[in-house]
């Protein structure tokens, strides 16, 4: 009887624990926590609309380039309001900070992104700014470049010396109406470790000269402008078609070129391509020399658009003859 | 929601420790595929697959000579070299008629923007000179990258002026390896059957020339039927049949000085002897009784030994390059197949199972290909297989194809064409690829044609 008591009371007792674990959570599903998928930037435009576009028209808008992604401030500004101040210790600047602009501009405040906020760029709608300054954004559009980025996460920490605001968001046609930032921050105990978590955030924030919370396409980790599918379709057809790989040479199957060329805004080369492997034989040798060539004969590259310089400048290449004398 | 401040919220964290310990080998795979280090900030790389495989265009101006009887030498000389390149199928030689500038001056930089124009891709110059003295003559040549603008190669050669067609040989086999990065197969020569009379009183002689058909000369007299001429992977050494009155003699044929060994009398062969690839030992198959067997002599002490005892036919035995395999013919499964078996006899591998019936396989010199004839439905074509028995490919076809020899760098294959009627065989070459069929001059008909190794490794 007394056996029976104990292997009842253990079974029971390792019911109870099987069941604390299930609700524990230890075996709970867990969402799949899959970085974002890299966007490909896609126009469609249709033949009305090109057509359009190409005519123009006179009371159009003005049309403006999106503007890039910056969430801090990169330099140390001369002037903090210390209305504005939320911790009282020094700015930690980022590595990766450009020199400071030469105009001492006025602190500009860091607006928050709604949260409702759409991923789609809105090129017209403006940033939060104060109102009786320069429009800094005015300012950054002259010289920015569309670059892709992604939407900050509202969970993300923000600068030190940035004040954690609220934005309006703008619904009004009028693209150069502003909203005035609220000059007192909000504390809010919910987003404390946002205050704690700097050091992350100062690696993570884009910096800029001004900053500029209009998300454009891509991801956080969409760094750099890429090739669209178009244009590397055209590039490697044009290649192709200069690339004369000797056939029939031993390993000619097996040999490939990996090379680095850079062009310059005429779409010609800037410097010879620079070859990334070792031409150990006599083939090997002879493959690098075909490829050369074809870089080389082939030059302008008419199908990348001037605009888009930065996604062209350098492209890394792999000739591989596998496909073409593989079997 | 949970009570993560609990004892027992404590202790399952424990375990749930070790529950992650535990899975941790599977998540590190995961992790070393999803979630490494942050991928290159560069941009993706662009592969290009698809070339656009053509002869190179290539321009070939005179080599010039110091005097008319060398200028005139050096015109013959470019023009064995283009021909050469040309039949190779890899090049394009442009018309001179084309060119630009006319060279004067070989040790200078050539102007590039004038071969440009003409889509040359490379240059070849050259030179003759006669040294003082001896009247030998002094060949030097120069390639150049037209478009990359830079020097590729170049070589000096002092001979005597005789010799003057295989200096062109030697420096087209240079351009083609240069530029192709494969081994050149100009400068070798041809052994072949040459046939004269009528189909029924075939005079059959031993003949050998130049690849491209140049300088036959003739080896015997023709008063034996002379059969099947195989070349030694490794000399200028060849070994041949020929009937006589009695039975069919091998012999040893040394083609410099035409020094002939008999090797011995072999009743019932149908096929010479191949060489082994290190020149010591011949393989051939003999008939005995209704069957025919396999045998590996020493060329040295005669000593002869058997690979293979079987009840079927094992015929027309070949050495791989490495010299550690032998493919072979037998109709041990019923219709003639091609199979592998290590040097030293024992158990054969079949590589072939397609219709028809497969003979005559031959090794290639690079050991990717084995080529064969295979003969089905009245047709009899010529074709490779890989001895793994993939790639398998038929690169001609026609009422009567035979006889395939390799180039000694195995690109190119050689093979007799006999198109039936009062007509007679032909030689031919084409690329293992398929491409690029030409038929090789020959003064009469010819046949069995053997492809000797490059004479100047020899």
């Amino acid at each position: 009887m007394r056996t029976g008591l104990t292997i009842s009371a253990v079974g029971h007792a390792t019911l109870l624990a099987w069941a604390a674990l299930l609700a524990s959570g230890l075996f709970a599903a867990k969402p799949l926590d899959t970085p974002p998928t890299e966007s490909m930037p896609i126009d469609i435009v249709s033949a009305t609309e090109l057509s359009q576009l190409r005519a123009g028209k006179l009371d159009a808008p003005k049309a403006e380039k999106p503007k890039p992604l910056v969430e801090k401030i990169a330099d140390a500004k001369p002037q903090i309001n210390p209305a504005q101040k939320v911790v009282d210790k020094p700015e930690i600047v980022s590595s990766f900070a450009p020199a400071p602009t030469p105009p001492p501009e006025p602190k500009v405040v860091e607006a928050k992104r709604p949260a409702e906020a759409k991923a789609e760029p809105k090129p017209k709608v403006p940033e939060k700014k104060e109102a009786d300054k320069p429009d800094p954004i005015a300012e950054a559009l002259k010289h920015d470049e569309a670059k892709s980025s992604e939407p900050k996460p509202d969970t993300e920490p923000k600068k030190v010396e940035a004040k954690k605001t609220e934005t309006k968001p703008e619904t009004k046609p009028e693209p150069k109406k502003i909203e005035a930032a609220k000059p007192q921050p909000k504390f809010d105990a919910t987003r404390i470790a946002a205050l704690l978590d700097k050091r992350e955030a100062q690696r993570q924030a884009s910096t800029g000269d001004t900053i500029s919370r209009t998300p454009a396409l891509g991801t956080r980790t969409g760094d750099s402008p890429q090739l669209s599918a178009s244009e590397i379709d055209a590039f490697r057809h044009k290649v192709g078609t200069c690339w004369n790989p000797p056939a029939g040479a031993p390993n000619a199957d097996r040999v490939r070129v990996l090379m680095t060329i850079r062009l310059k805004p005429d779409r010609t080369l800037a410097a010879p391509p620079e070859v990334e492997i070792a031409a150990r034989d006599a083939s090997t040798q002879a493959m690098i020399d075909a490829a050369v060539r074809a870089i080389i004969q082939c030059q302008p590259y008419a199908m990348f658009s001037p605009q888009r310089y930065d996604a062209w400048k350098e492209i890394p290449l792999d000739f591989n003859p596998v496909e073409m004398f593989g079997g | 929601m949970n009570n993560r401040n609990s004892p027992s919220s404590w202790m399952l964290s424990r375990r749930r420790l070790l529950t992650v310990a535990g899975l941790s080998a599977a998540g590190l795979t995961v992790a070393g595929v999803g979630g490494g280090p942050r991928r290159s900030l560069a941009a993706p790389r662009v592969t290009i697959t698809e070339g656009n495989v053509q002869p190179i265009p290539i321009a070939l101006p005179d080599f010039l000579g110091g005097t008319p009887a060398d200028s005139e030498l050096g015109r013959n000389m470019t023009q064995v070299i283009s021909a050469d390149l040309r039949r190779c199928g890899l090049f394009a030689p442009i018309d001179p008629a084309a060119f630009i500038e006319k060279v004067t001056n070989t040790d200078a930089v050539p102007n590039y923007p004038n071969w440009r124009a003409i889509n040359a891709q490379a240059l070849v110059v050259g030179r003759l000179r006669r040294q003082g003295g001896d009247g030998r003559l002094q060949t030097e040549f120069r390639l150049w990258d037209v478009i990359e603008g830079k020097y590729l190669a170049g070589q000096q050669f002092v001979t005597t002026p005789e010799s003057w067609r295989r200096i062109a040989h030697i420096i087209a086999d240079l351009i083609y390896e240069r530029l192709t990065g494969d081994t050149g197969y100009f400068d070798t020569r041809i052994v072949f059957v040459d046939e004269t009379g009528p189909r029924d009183r075939r005079v059959k002689r031993l003949a050998i020339m130049d690849q491209d058909g140049a300088g036959v000369r003739y080896l015997t007299h023709g008063q034996d039927l002379v059969l099947t001429p195989r070349f030694s992977p490794s000399s200028q050494e060849l070994a041949y049949m020929s009937y006589g009155q009695g039975d069919p003699k091998v012999y040893l044929l040394k083609v410099e000085t035409l020094d002939r060994e008999i090797v011995g009398n072999f009743p019932g062969m149908s096929f010479s002897p191949r060489f082994s690839p290190d020149n010591r030992r011949v393989v051939m198959s003999l008939q005995q009784g209704g069957n025919s067997n396999i045998f590996v002599m020493d060329l040295q002490s005669k000593a002869t030994t058997r690979l293979t005892d079987t009840a079927a036919i094992d015929t027309a035995p070949c050495y791989s390059p490495a010299g550690d395999r032998i493919c072979f013919e037998s109709d041990r499964g019923g219709s003639q197949q091609i199979y592998i078996m290590p040097a030293s006899g024992g158990p054969a591998e079949r590589i072939t199972f397609g219709e028809g019936s497969y003979s005559t396989p031959v090794w290639s010199p690079r050991g990717d290909f084995i080529a064969f004839t295979r003969i089905g439905q009245g047709q009899f074509a010529i074709g490779v297989i890989k001895p793994d028995k993939s790639g398998e490919r038929i690169i001609t076809e026609g009422y009567h194809n035979e006889g395939p020899t390799w180039a000694p760098n195995g690109r190119v294959l050689m093979f007799f064409r006999d198109p039936g009627g009062n007509s007679g065989p032909s030689l031919y070459t084409v690329d293992v690829t398929g491409r690029n069929e030409q038929r090789v001059p020959t003064p009469s008909f010819a046949s069995d044609p053997a492809w000797s190794p490059l004479l100047t490794s020899s």
